[in-house]
């Protein structure tokens, strides 16, 4: 038996990510009464190893972007042995804001009308029009530094704050796009390149995917969070939700989760907010069956956990000369290019991908994979690889455009749990053939774009092909982009929520994070995740009289 | 600070170590840097989820030349040779001297000097991209 939480919410909000605490900051600024439940616990940004010499060593476990090589309490366990890619979260309190790499970026207006454009996947209920003020709001909120008039995009408002440096490395990428005549611009980043609202300049240490020590980067635990608490968030950690529950009248009423103390609770709310990201989201759904909802919540159309997109990811590395100070930040992406990123027919497939230059970080970097033969990697192999490379190096990363299909997809295991006993998630997913060519034209210009600035040689990285590496550090050439499992749509019979993330089957029950998106862009998705949510939660604020609420 | 590895087995990783981490030019083999030193401890504190298979890599090695014990090794459990190699180069690669030896001054900081020309205004190198105009497609009508 479950033990209630005493007070009944307005609104219950499950999972403190970039959504959840956008949500939480908007309503409680707004007067509602908040509760948002935090499986994992806050982060000591004191203990990020950014500023240790153990650094390297430490990003390999402890703050591995990747739940299964952390292996905390906190994370839940993700069986990828049936996905072609691997899974990256991070489970506390700002989300994988923690660990991302703070790309922050909009989408272009093609990719809310792939259907009509390319004939592909579904168009979005709402346009790039639609969302460019939310996208303005939050490049205010949260900080973003950038350079305005990027040829890729509409004109509209620059960022709040100054590019960060192009360095050696962006510099040298630059010129090689120059010679051939190919797009880039100084790519905008949620780090902070002065000193922001609370937040510190950048301090170029390129540590930011495994904690930003300089307190520049905007994770939601220092962007929203303060804000939220200052207005009254109940915030509890450690509370890992088992279910949504609902009542019988098909409303939700609030969710029961287990404590640390491995005693389950309720909290009961008016109103219930699902921020748990595009594996997490699905995953509770799905376990959130009862006799009204057989198949899982909000689920009548079938598709919750379906037409996941995770942005296969493929890289060319470029070795030079001279040194680039490589293992600088921002990291971050100090320039971008969408040169390839519409969809051009002649090439074979269609859509595209976008590109980001990435510093090639410290000398430990990624040590020799087991099994590599012995003089290929020890001996002096060991010095001569290090000298090829640490400095040297910088990749043009490779964000494939994956279109939403319904066989790729997140379900129940069927024996797997966490470490409270809650039905672990399965991915199924496989590379289309659409992105494979994808990711075989972007590598080859890539790899011309790397000749063209004058490197002495090149690594190419495919798509990752093999399943049993998943749970080691190669996951890292993973995104972590989890998105499409409860897309949003006006036909209830071939979408999950509407354009404001309501359930169609469940309408005080909305869903916040890249769950609800209907086609996945190239682009690194937080950005648009953040101003689907505002735009969501402005509406629902301004709506509040008309919604339904159980009783 | 806390011991985490017998004197023989200390022995056994530093003569690996050599195998793998040579002089070379003018960089110091590995025991010439104490890597099976204080340093070994500390990672091995740190790092509780790589013990297992250093040391299965380190008992199997152990009474062997370390040449050959390092090749059957990678050869017969390539996983315990990449976790001693793994934890022989973070070692390697946390001493001051080698990191002023090959150039690294670690994850520094540096300041971004606000009142410095930015690096994108820099001889023009922007002014191409934006000669060619638009590339995006409009939403369609």
């Amino acid at each position: 038996m479950a033990g209630n939480t005493s007070k009944i919410a307005d609104v219950l909000i499950i999972g403190s990510g970039a959504s959840g605490l956008i949500a939480a900051k908007h309503l409680t600024t707004a007067g509602f009464d908040v509760v948002c439940l935090e499986q994992g616990q806050p982060v000591d940004h004191g203990k990020f190893w950014g500023d240790k010499p153990e650094f390297e060593l430490m990003t390999q476990k402890l703050w591995h972007p990747n739940p299964n090589v952390r292996d905390l309490e906190s994370d839940y366990p993700i069986d990828t042995t049936e996905s072609d890619v691997p899974i990256l979260m991070y489970s506390g309190v700002g989300g994988t804001t923690i660990l991302y790499g703070a790309h922050w970026q909009r989408f272009m207006p093609s990719d809310f009308r792939v259907k009509t454009l390319d004939g592909v996947g579904e168009d979005w209920p709402i346009s790039y029009e639609d969302l460019e003020p939310y996208y303005d709001e939050m490049d205010l909120e949260i900080g973003v530094s950038g350079l305005g008039g990027d040829t890729a995009f509409p004109p509209g408002k620059a960022p709040p704050l100054p590019p960060l440096p192009l360095g050696k490395m962006g510099r040298k990428a630059a010129d090689g796009m120059n010679k051939l005549g190919w797009h880039w611009w100084p790519a905008p980043n949620s780090i902070a390149s002065r000193a922001y609202n609370g937040r510190n300049a950048c301090a170029l240490r390129g540590t930011c995917r495994n904690g930003c020590v300089e307190g520049a980067k905007a994770s939601f635990d220092l962007t929203h969070l303060p804000i939220a608490m200052k207005h009254g968030l109940r915030l509890i950690t450690g509370a890992r939700v088992r279910e949504v529950l609902v009542n019988e009248q098909g409303l939700a009423t609030g969710a029961v989760y287990v404590d640390r103390s491995g005693r389950e609770r309720r909290q009961l709310a008016r109103t219930v907010m699902v921020c748990c990201n595009g594996v997490g989201t699905p995953r509770l759904l799905l376990n959130s069956r009862s006799s009204r909802f057989p198949d899982g919540l909000a689920n009548s159309s079938g598709l919750v956990g379906r037409n996941l997109m995770l942005h296969p990811y493929s890289t060319v590395i470029g070795h030079f000369e001279e040194c680039l100070d490589s293992w600088m930040g921002p990291a971050g992406q100090p320039i971008q290019s969408m040169q390839f990123y519409e969809t051009d027919e002649n090439r074979g497939f269609v859509r595209g991908a976008k590109w980001h230059v990435l510093p090639g970080g410290g000398p430990l970097g990624g040590p020799p994979a087991p099994g590599r033969p012995f003089d290929e990697a020890w001996g002096a192999a060991f010095h001569r690889n290090r000298d090829r490379v640490f400095g040297r190096s910088f990749e043009w990363g490779i964000m494939a455009e994956d279109l939403p299909e319904e066989s790729n997809r997140v379900v129940l295991h069927p024996t797997l749990t966490d470490s409270d006993g809650v039905p672990a998630a399965k991915i199924l997913y496989n590379y289309s053939e659409n992105t494979k060519r994808i990711s075989a034209f972007h590598l080859a210009r890539a790899k011309e774009a790397m000749e063209a600035s004058g490197a002495s040689s090149v690594t190419v990285r495919g798509l990752m092909t093999d399943r049993s590496m998943h749970n080691t550090g190669a996951s890292l050439m993973a995104t972590g982009h989890l998105m499409g499992t409860c897309r949003m749509g006006n036909d209830a019979s071939r979408s999950v929520v509407n354009q404001w993330g309501q359930a169609h089957d469940v309408p005080n029950l909305y869903i916040f994070d890249g769950s609800v998106f209907v086609t996945g862009a190239g682009f690194n998705p937080t950005g648009t995740i953040a101003a689907i949510a505002l735009r969501a939660v402005k509406h629902f604020i301004a709506n509040r009289r008309d919604q339904e609420v159980a009783a | 600070m806390t011991r985490f590895i017998e004197d023989d087995l200390r022995a056994t990783f530093i003569s690996i170590a050599d195998v793998l981490i040579p002089a070379y030019e003018n960089l110091p083999v590995a025991s010439e840097v104490d890597v099976g030193g204080p340093i070994l401890d500390r990672i091995l504190s740190l790092r509780d989820d790589i013990r297992d298979s250093f040391f299965r890599g380190l008992r199997a090695a152990a009474g062997k030349s370390p040449d050959v014990a390092a090749r059957e090794l990678n050869e017969q459990d390539p996983t315990a040779l990449a976790t001693i190699g793994l934890v022989a180069a973070a070692a390697y690669y946390m001493d001051p001297r080698v990191k002023q030896l090959i150039g690294y001054p670690g994850q520094a900081r540096y300041e971004i000097d606000p009142a410095a020309q930015p690096d994108y205004l820099l001889d023009n190198i922007l002014q191409p991209v934006i000669d060619r105009g638009p590339i995006y497609r409009p939403t369609p009508k």
